[in-house]
């Protein structure tokens, strides 16, 4: 038996592949590939009633506007370059169940250019939804469109805006924070659109440890940028102070372990938000406070009202900001080099004299 | 008469080794954090398996070191209640006299060096120093081990100065140690290469009449070939 299987899997190859020329043989009319121009193509498809019916009873459109087609990114491409199963007019029906079975069958085309940004989807979070057949994933249609395509960033807040689609909770807050309204309003491109810190393509779970640790590099990424930071009077001393503190030292070596961590220790977030953010002055600062207690209170369950000022601030101690520390580490600073020069001094001294004697 | 006399007790042997070993395992654990921006530091916490593993082992060995300090200073003070006797590493006027005396034959000021007693005052700074400077890291530890509890009695601030004393007083005690300590019990000339006085119990009586005379002219005088049982609790780190 072992031996007679490839003789007939062989057979029956070759049986469905005349079967399939048969096919398109018979349904080939008049025109061959080479020749469907899109001319041809929007022949049909510049009729805004062109439609066809989904399965599940609603009307899909076929239309596709000349204009929206000529102003898009891909004005250079054949219509066919997409829709490379179109071979002959008129062209097979097809059905699909909804609009996302469409864009289901199609999304795998884009890769045949864009490979780069396929490769990268394979770690994101909307694929891996897309990989459990979650039918409100989205593919490359639901963010970048399909025949008027335009470059994603011009302007920027139009990345935000594609999220907001879906992600409508998070998009509330977002535009009323620091970064939203600065984004939304003023039309600033310093501050971060939802791809900056959440990435396109690759967006990772931010609810994982290894996103949870890794915050404050992301935030550095700007935060702890001098040239940008002087343009808004923010300080760059926010991750140092964060990072010579208890949470900031176990956040940055528990990025560097392998194993999970077993609990989460406090990033920026926790204080400041996340997609709520605000500017750390006046209503934002007292906003922070409220909440300092509540926020240290989630792991140091017994905390004290005054435990949150353990946290002196994002700011180098001195005699203005937690005097304390200032003269605990000035003191310190004299003292070491006074005992243990002393010690060296007595040690030297002595090998001197020890020397002197022979 | 034999070569050597008994400077320390089976107790004061154990308790010198374990102080030794807890100091060691805590400038492991606790100097890769003080400078864990730096890439030797990160790589010791995560070959020892993490910052996590290190805090626990750092703080298991930090109650361990409390215990052997509060027990050591309890039994000193004990001792010297019960027997009525002034421990021997309590400093005196003559510490201070000798100190300066030596400086003075150090500087060929003088060629008359202090006669020292069972601790002479370098021994003995070093004692109280180590003893001052495990009283703040003991305090500070369990301040940073405890910092709710802490929070509950003191302001919030207390904590973060808590931090940094803990760090720069165990760096300073780790310097003294590489420095100081080495220096007298392995590199100067009367100890080179190593004095084991502190791990055998004896010491030569040739060391004894030199380094300690006037407690060996006590022992003759008191008609015993060995000091015996010291008066205290007294753990002085070299013979």
């Amino acid at each position: 038996m072992g031996r007679r299987m490839p003789a007939i899997f062989g057979f029956f190859l070759l049986g469905s592949a005349a079967v399939a020329a048969f096919q398109s043989g018979a349904l080939g009319a008049a025109l061959p590939a080479e020749d469907l121009s899109n001319d041809v193509c929007l022949a049909c498809h510049s009729d805004p009633s062109a439609s066809t019916r989904l399965g599940n009873g609603k009307t899909f459109s076929l239309y596709v506007s000349h204009k929206a087609l000529a102003g898009s990114v891909h004005a250079g491409l054949a219509c066919t370059d997409c829709h490379s199963d179109i071979t002959t007019v008129p062209h097979p029906t097809r059905t699909f169940a909804d609009e996302h079975a469409v864009s289901l069958a199609y999304y795998q085309v884009c890769k045949q250019c864009h490979f780069d940004e396929y490769s990268r989807l394979l770690d994101d979070v909307h694929y891996a939804a897309l990989a459990k057949a979650n039918e409100n994933a989205p593919t490359c249609v639901d963010c970048h469109g399909s025949h008027a395509i335009a470059p994603p960033a011009q302007p920027r807040s139009r990345i935000s805006k594609a999220c907001a689609r879906c992600h409508t909770t998070i998009a509330d807050e977002y535009v009323k924070s620091v970064h939203g309204k600065a984004l939304i309003e003023q039309g600033n491109n310093d501050v971060p659109v939802c791809t900056d810190c959440h990435h396109a393509h690759d967006t990772a779970n931010p609810l994982s440890a290894s996103w949870h640790l890794q915050i404050p590099q992301l935030c550095a990424g700007c935060h702890a940028n001098k040239q940008l930071m002087a343009k808004y009077g923010i300080s760059t001393e926010v991750l140092s102070t964060f990072l010579n503190d208890f949470h900031g030292m176990t956040a940055s070596l528990q990025s560097s372990e392998k194993a999970r961590p077993r609990e989460f220790t406090a990033t920026c977030t926790d204080c400041h938000g996340v997609h709520d953010i605000r500017q750390v002055n006046g209503e934002g600062l007292q906003a922070i406070k409220v909440h300092l207690l509540a926020t240290c209170r989630r792991c140091h369950i017994d905390a004290s009202p005054n435990f949150p000022s353990a946290w002196v601030g994002h700011y180098e101690p001195s005699l203005r900001h937690s005097p304390l520390v200032y003269g605990v580490k000035l003191f310190y600073a004299v003292f070491i080099p006074f005992v243990i020069g002393g010690l060296v001094l007595q040690i030297l001294l002595h090998l001197w004299r020890a020397v002197v004697n022979r | 008469m034999t070569d050597y006399v008994t400077r320390f007790s089976v107790r004061q042997r154990i308790e010198h080794a374990c102080i030794g070993l807890l100091f060691i395992v805590l400038a492991v654990t606790g100097l890769t954090q003080e400078f864990f921006p730096m890439r030797w530091a990160e790589w010791t916490i995560l070959t020892m398996g993490g910052i996590d593993r290190v805090r626990w082992v750092h703080r298991g060995a930090g109650i361990l070191f409390t215990v052997l300090v509060v027990f050591h200073l309890g039994a000193g003070m004990w001792q010297a209640v019960s027997r009525l006797s002034r421990p021997a590493i309590i400093p005196t006027r003559k510490d201070f006299l000798d100190a300066i005396m030596m400086v003075r034959y150090y500087l060929r000021l003088s060629d008359q060096q202090p006669r020292f007693g069972r601790f002479d005052y370098r021994q003995k700074w070093e004692y109280w120093g180590m003893v001052l400077g495990s009283v703040v890291m003991i305090v500070t530890g369990f301040m940073l081990y405890f910092p709710v509890l802490t929070a509950r009695f003191l302001p919030g601030e207390v904590i973060p100065a808590a931090l940094i004393a803990h760090g720069r007083e165990g760096l300073l005690a780790f310097l003294v140690i590489i420095t100081w300590h080495l220096f007298n019990a392995h590199l100067s000339p009367e100890a080179f290469p190593f004095d084991p006085s502190i791990f055998t119990g004896k010491i030569s009586r040739e060391r004894m009449e030199d380094e300690h005379p006037l407690e060996y002219e006590q022992m003759l005088v008191g008609g015993g070939e060995s000091p015996g049982e010291p008066t205290s609790g007294e753990t002085a780190d070299q013979g």
